[in-house]
């Protein structure tokens, strides 16, 4: 009876103790993003019994593994409807993890898109709809993408990306190139930038492309695109001809 | 006078004899070819470095990391239950608990050198096995970036800047200390899996319901903290609900505090302060089971 009541009673002080040492060392861990929040229990119908017991016991990362190789497969049998709840499965599962964003937002906007424009057998209006649709789509996986990683040079390039060549639209392609360089991209993204800024037609864009440009042009860069778009940005924004950027001439 | 000098000797906490029991639980385990998994590991590493190679260099480095964690997480958790579970009933059946006890040995020293032998198990294997995936991610990663940097050659465009930056992307998904300390984590979880075991295998009837019993609770240990939550902040739930949620969260440790696996896996570091804190939470957990145990375990008819 007195070993009972020990127990008892040591189970009251284990509890008192280790309930604030456990709130607070949850709070240090997911301060320190080491931590991932709960999982959605809407999820449990798409992993499945055992994957979801899986993902809880702390195999979450492995999980995401596995679904994203099954989206391998069904993207070699251009299976895109089951690409794409495969990957959101994926993303969802590790929403931090920026390769997953980037990659489901390749197969929709790039494979998928692709894929349903060149495929014959449709008629040219469906043809053209599937593909803005599936580019859409890439671009919404990216924006739910920058909700969790909202600094992400990488997602903020692909973005740009799918901006500059599947739906073009130089405000936001620049937009994106431009705020991908500011978080650490390299700087051909502020280059890439620039060039988008140059198709607008406001001075604004103008002048801020012309900056960026001169700036490399001045630091001593000469690559074909920015001797290119400088002496456009010169025309277009009347710099003074003594001020302008030499073009160089043609060999005879 | 001897009779004198024995009783002067004779201490009532020794950690010889703890030591010594650990040993002889290591061997007994040993014996019984649990390492068998280390072969299995092995096998399973190196398959996960080596396949897959037209998916992106992150994306192997991933899935070798992915796949060996899950791995080292498994073995450690199967280990740590089921390991602990047939100890007892073990040295019941080969009637070893009898002449261990009739010596002056008392039941807590016996309880914690079982416990020390499964831990050293546990943590010999894992460290082992760190090595082996250390090894296998290193060449991996050194072959990923060699072709890397090739490609680069090929292409005319193996800057400086971009050799740099091949390293530094391919280098956060390779081999770096939080690889080491997601290892530690995992020995964390398996050591507080392994007291919890000890717990319900000293007052358990048979191995099976220990298993059984660790397994659930292992499960539940992984969503206590939503039960925490629930329990601590949610108002509008029945009282009957709030008891139940509120017994589970004190007997449960919360193991998710030990899954930092994820993030390591995707090259985030972990502080020595935080390990720090991860390894006083679980030493807290296991000093709090294996009392319990002691308690349970003292009265039991032998």
């Amino acid at each position: 009876m007195k070993h009972k009541l020990l127990v008892f009673a040591l189970l009251i002080a284990i509890c008192l103790s280790k309930l604030p040492l456990e709130n607070s060392l949850t709070a240090t861990l997911r301060r320190q993003k080491l931590l991932d929040t709960g999982l959605d229990l809407s999820m449990r119908e798409s992993l499945g019994q055992m994957g979801f017991a899986a993902s809880l016991g702390g195999l979450r990362s492995l999980i995401a593994s596995i679904s994203y190789l099954q989206s391998y497969t069904a993207f070699e049998n251009l299976d895109w409807g089951t690409v794409d709840s495969l990957m959101t499965l994926t993303t969802r599962l590790q929403p931090t993890e920026p390769t997953y964003w980037e990659e489901a937002s390749w197969h929709m906007a790039y494979n998928a898109a692709s894929n349903y424009l060149n495929n014959n057998e449709l008629r040219a209006a469906i043809r053209n709809k599937l593909f803005r649709d599936h580019v859409n789509r890439g671009i919404s996986i990216l924006d739910e993408g920058l909700r969790y990683l909202p600094d992400n040079p990488r997602l903020l390039m692909k973005l740009g990306d799918i901006y500059r060549d599947r739906k073009p639209d130089p405000k936001l392609a620049a937009e994106a190139y431009l705020n991908a360089y500011d978080h650490g991209a390299k700087s051909f993204y502020e280059r890439m930038g620039a060039y988008e800024l140059v198709k607008l037609n406001d001075r604004t864009s103008w002048e801020k492309a012309y900056a960026i440009l001169k700036r490399y042009y001045d630091s001593g860069a000469r690559y074909a695109s920015i001797m290119r778009d400088l002496p456009i940005l010169e025309a277009k924004l009347e710099i003074p001809v003594e001020k302008r950027v030499p073009v160089p001439t043609k060999a005879p | 006078m001897t009779e004198s000098i024995t009783t002067q000797k004779y201490k009532a906490f020794s950690v010889i004899r703890i030591w010594t029991l650990a040993a002889n639980t290591v061997t007994q385990l040993l014996r019984m070819r649990i390492l068998a998994f280390l072969t299995v590991f092995s096998l399973i590493a190196i398959a996960a470095g080596f396949s897959f190679p037209t998916m992106s260099p992150e994306q192997q480095l991933k899935l070798l990391k992915d796949v060996s964690f899950g791995s080292l997480q498994i073995f450690s958790i199967v280990i740590a239950i089921a390991a602990t579970s047939i100890l007892i009933p073990k040295d019941l059946e080969d009637r070893t608990l009898y002449t261990i006890l009739s010596k002056p040995v008392p039941r807590y020293e016996y309880l914690i050198g079982k416990l020390l032998g499964v831990l050293l198990l546990i943590g010999g294997g894992l460290l082992i096995m760190d090595l082996i995936l250390s090894a296998v991610i290193w060449i991996k990663q050194s072959l990923i970036i060699t072709g890397q940097i090739a490609a680069l050659k090929q292409e005319q465009s193996a800057t400086p800047e971009n050799v740099a930056a091949i390293k530094m992307i391919i280098g956060k998904y390779g081999l770096t200390w939080g690889v080491h300390a997601g290892v530690f984590a995992v020995f964390l979880k398996a050591s507080v899996i392994a007291a919890l075991s000890l717990l319900i295998s000293s007052f358990a009837s048979s191995t099976l319901f220990t298993i059984v019993v660790a397994f659930a609770f292992t499960i539940i240990g992984h969503g206590q903290q939503l039960l925490r939550d629930w329990f601590l902040h949610d108002t509008l739930s029945s009282g009957f609900g709030k008891i139940i949620s509120g017994l589970v969260v004190i007997i449960c440790p919360d193991l998710k505090l030990f899954d930092v696996v994820d993030k390591v896996i995707t090259g985030e570091i972990i502080s020595a302060v935080t390990l720090a804190s991860m390894g006083g939470m679980a030493t807290l957990y296991i000093v709090g089971y294996t009392a319990t145990a002691y308690l349970f375990f003292v009265d039991k008819e032998l």
